[in-house]
């Protein structure tokens, strides 16, 4: 499938730790208003490509504790429907995969709810491809075995600007999940 | 039961030597990612600090929320970490040398402004030395401001911890603290703090700072201990205060204000005032720091004429054993 | 049995505590300017009195004739400095004219004195090196001062502090002559020669000079010689680390001092040699020949210690606790007044 979906930005108030929800009230827009989103799959497994309008790409940030790197992620649910703003729950966990620019391999990451997202080593085949060019990312998630997604069928993403200082559940993300 | 390590520092008795700093410095802090940070730093008072300016943003609001914070610039701020020219400087043996200099471009760094101070000469100049580490709050703003819960603070001991593992480099934290004593590492993409040195207080030792201190001016020890140092000094006799209290986190790093020598007037004559401002004190240490420099004044005194006083003995550290009082003071000794 | 002093030369870092700590004790007076009982020099320099070394003969004299030897000349001390406190006033300061020093004797800008050539040392670039000498009275088992006074007025007390008796002192300066640390100072206000007292009234209390109490870097170890119990027996007789200061000279010191380390030398291609950059030769000369055996000891326990063996040597000179720095006879005044 193909399409291109309006993100929005999560409501700063849930955000857990009190810090956030007040320090970051203001912050209501999320950094990229929209994305294309191309799912494909096949019997080698899924391939998800995501393209986004970023002006100001951050691939590297080893020299600078002020700059957050930009940075994407898939999820899907283990349990359908399970609650996707709020990163799922202990007994409807996600799962998915996370790119960072300035990385060459993703992380697989598995969340239970806000601020519970544990990164690990992507398993054997899972890769990106990922190509910034005029303002614009272009990243092709390659995933042999996305036991989530072929289970439930659905399908959320988000992506962080960090030129936008994007990070954490400051991000743009699909407004539900997607059914593929 | 809920402990908590502090510190108290004697300020009179500071002389920036920066030991403190480098013994931090070398345990703990020499990564590349982290050059640019220093756990423990000294600091010329009155001047912009280090990070510059640390003390214009941060705390906590009347409601106890956190203020919003910014990150630190590594240029303007911090100030990167020096790079020295010692390839021309060690490696080329033709041609004239040059002296060992940092290269050019640094803006800002630790202690930039040292023994600059504030006052008209000669009347009033005056500067002292604010050694500065994590303060390892009672309410601190950095475990507030993570998202992922992964800054602790101990229940034994009250010493504040990023579990590096947990960690995923948002940098709340770093935002968050108004004392800007949480480093982000760029390298790692994980943020770090002064640990208060756990591995050595797990075995009974003081931390690097407080027992390199050549001018014995630290004390650590439980604030509930009655017979150890801390207790005494900031509940008994009331002469160590926080800084910047009025931040809201319950800073558990103490200091005794610095007395200071009379000002002069334009005649030259002695004013019978401090040149340090009272006025100054109070903006770094809140209003308590009035009668903690009129404790120590009269103890001083007490002191002058002979008298004994237990204040002025214990911040002399004439038993420097005595300025750590430590859980388990193993026999094991360890610098 | 003596009281003795050891100066671990690795752990000064020039501060100057001491010195400031000695001179508020006990030498504020007006004369005394110019009297330093203790001081810190940089080394290697020509030291100050400048060049004392050679104002009393060599190796080997003083035990046939005592050493006869010259007083410091005025431009060898510096003289006393002052300094116009005046010009500091409002609307008389001028910040082209900071405050800097006038001799009392001559009123000229003085071109010597204590530590005049701070952190200068020696070597070439990038090999150079430097390192502090903290001096006093050496508190000599064979005082050249007492020897040399006509009146007797130099007595050596049976807990070895060597004094100048003053009551009975003349101003003849033959002792300023004859010390060859020239750690004798004239007070031209009183017309007699002074010198350190090791802290006598302090020690008698059970404290250490205020020198060793007040030190920063923790580099001073006091006590009885002979007292197995002292550190500065550990230092000097058990371990043999800490050596006197130019012991040719005869007198037999009492103050030993554990000589320095120094940081790598460089090749000229920017590679390190390996090589202490303090020429051996050089200690050599401050602390004669045995200098080459106790920097051998001091690397081979410093070795232990970095692959984590136990050296009893280096846990001795690291003073883990303080306190113990100094083991006096009266112990039921230790901690007070330090």
């Amino acid at each position: 499938m193909k399409t291109t979906v309006t993100l929005i930005a999560p409501p700063t108030a849930m955000q857990p730790g009190g810090y956030i929800a007040t320090a970051y009230a203001d912050r209501s827009q999320p950094g990229t208003s929209r994305a294309d989103l191309e799912v494909q799959e096949s019997t080698a497994g899924w391939t998800v490509a995501l393209r986004w309008r970023a002006p100001q790409a951050v691939i590297d940030a080893t020299d600078n504790p002020r700059q957050f790197i930009d940075g994407a992620a898939l999820f899907a649910p283990t349990v359908k429907d399970a609650p996707w703003i709020s990163m799922g729950t202990p007994d409807m966990p996600l799962e998915g995969v996370l790119w960072r620019a300035d990385r060459a391999q993703p992380w697989r990451v598995s969340a239970q709810g806000l601020g519970s997202v544990q990164r690990a080593e992507a398993p054997a085949g899972w890769t990106t491809a990922a190509r910034y060019a005029n303002g614009t990312w272009q990243l092709t998630f390659t995933l042999p075995a996305f036991a989530a997604l072929t289970v439930t069928r659905q399908l959320g993403f988000a992506v962080w600007q960090g030129a936008q200082s994007e990070r954490a559940g400051l991000k743009s993300v699909t407004p539900g999940w997607i059914n593929l | 039961m809920n402990r908590q390590l502090a510190m108290v520092l004697d300020l009179n008795k500071c002389l920036g030597c920066q030991t403190c700093t480098v013994a931090c410095k070398k345990l703990w802090n020499q990564d590349q990612g982290t050059d640019y940070a220093y756990w423990n730093n000294v600091e010329t008072a009155p001047g912009k600090g280090f990070p510059r300016l640390w003390q214009e943003t941060g705390g906590r609001n009347a409601d106890g929320s956190v203020k919003r914070g910014e990150i630190p610039s590594l240029d303007a701020d911090y100030g990167r970490a020096w790079k020295f020219n010692h390839d021309k400087t060690f490696f080329k043996s033709n041609g004239p040398r040059e002296w060992l200099k940092p290269e050019s471009g640094t803006q800002w760094g630790p202690n930039w402004d040292e023994d600059h101070g504030a006052g008209a000469y000669p009347q009033e100049n005056h500067y002292f030395y604010l050694p500065r580490l994590c303060n390892h709050c009672t309410h601190p703003a950095c475990l507030d401001a993570c998202p992922r819960g992964a800054i602790e603070k101990r229940s034994d001991n009250g010493i504040v911890l990023v579990n590096q593992d947990q960690c995923h480099g948002y940098r709340f934290c770093v935002e968050a603290c108004p004392y800007k004593k949480v480093y982000f590492d760029p390298k790692r993409q994980v943020s770090t703090k002064c640990i208060f040195c756990l591995p050595r207080i797990e075995e009974g030792v003081a931390p690097a700072c407080a027992r390199q201190c050549p001018g014995r001016l630290r004390f650590v020890g439980f604030l509930d201990d009655p017979a150890g140092p801390i207790h005494k000094l900031v509940n008994e006799y009331k002469v160590a205060i926080p800084l910047h209290p009025e931040f809201g986190t319950g800073p558990n790093v103490y200091y005794v204000p610095p007395l200071s020598p009379e000002g002069i007037d334009d005649e030259g004559r002695p004013t019978g005032k401090p040149r340090i401002p009272p006025a100054y004190l109070e903006s770094l240490f809140g209003p308590a720091v009035h009668d903690a420099m009129a404790r120590l004044a009269a103890e001083r005194e007490k002191t002058t004429r002979g008298e004994g006083s237990a204040v002025m003995d214990l911040l002399i550290a004439y038993d420097w054993s005595k300025n750590f009082a430590l859980d388990d003071a193993r026999t094991r000794e360890v610098i | 049995m003596g009281f003795s002093m050891v100066i671990d030369l690795n752990k000064c870092i020039g501060c100057q505590t001491c010195t400031v700590a000695c001179k508020r004790q006990w030498t504020s007076n007006e004369g005394q300017e110019a009297t330093w009982f203790n001081h810190v020099e940089t080394k290697p320099g020509r030291g100050w009195p400048r060049d004392f070394h050679d104002m009393t003969p060599p190796a080997g004299v003083y035990a046939q004739q005592g050493l006869k030897g010259r007083i410091p000349m005025l431009a060898e001390s510096g003289g006393r400095w002052q300094f116009d406190l005046e010009s500091l006033k409002p609307g008389r300061y001028d910040p082209q004219k900071p405050l800097a020093p006038k001799t009392a004797e001559k009123g000229n800008a003085p071109d010597w004195g204590p530590n005049w050539e701070e952190d200068e040392g020696g070597g070439v670039f990038p090999n150079s090196y430097f390192f502090y000498l903290p001096r006093l009275c050496n508190h000599c088992e064979e005082p050249a001062c007492k020897k040399a006074c006509p009146r007797n007025a130099i007595t050596k007390r049976d807990d070895g502090i060597v004094l100048v008796d003053e009551p009975n002192c003349r101003g003849y300066r033959f002792c300023v002559e004859a010390c060859p640390y020239k750690k004798l100072y004239f007070n031209p206000q009183l017309g007699i020669s002074q010198k350190c007292i090791m802290c006598f009234p302090r020690v008698e209390k059970g404290l250490p000079p205020a020198c060793v109490g007040s030190c920063a870097g923790r580099a001073r170890h006091f006590g009885l010689l002979e007292d197995p119990e002292s550190p500065t027996h550990r230092l000097v007789k058990k371990f043999g680390i800490a050596l006197p200061l130019y012991a040719e000279k005869g007198t037999q010191p009492n103050v030993f001092y554990v000589p320095p380390f120094s940081a790598t030398g460089f090749n000229a291609d920017g590679t390190p040699n390996g090589q202490q950059r303090i020429p051996m030769d050089y200690l050599k000369e401050l602390f004669g020949e045995e200098v080459e055996q106790v920097m051998a000891t001091l690397n081979a326990e410093r070795a232990k210690k970095a692959r984590g063996e136990p050296s009893e040597i280096m846990d001795e000179l690291i003073r883990y606790t303080f306190n113990e720095a100094w083991k006096l006879p009266a112990e039921e005044e230790f901690g007070k007044h330090v």
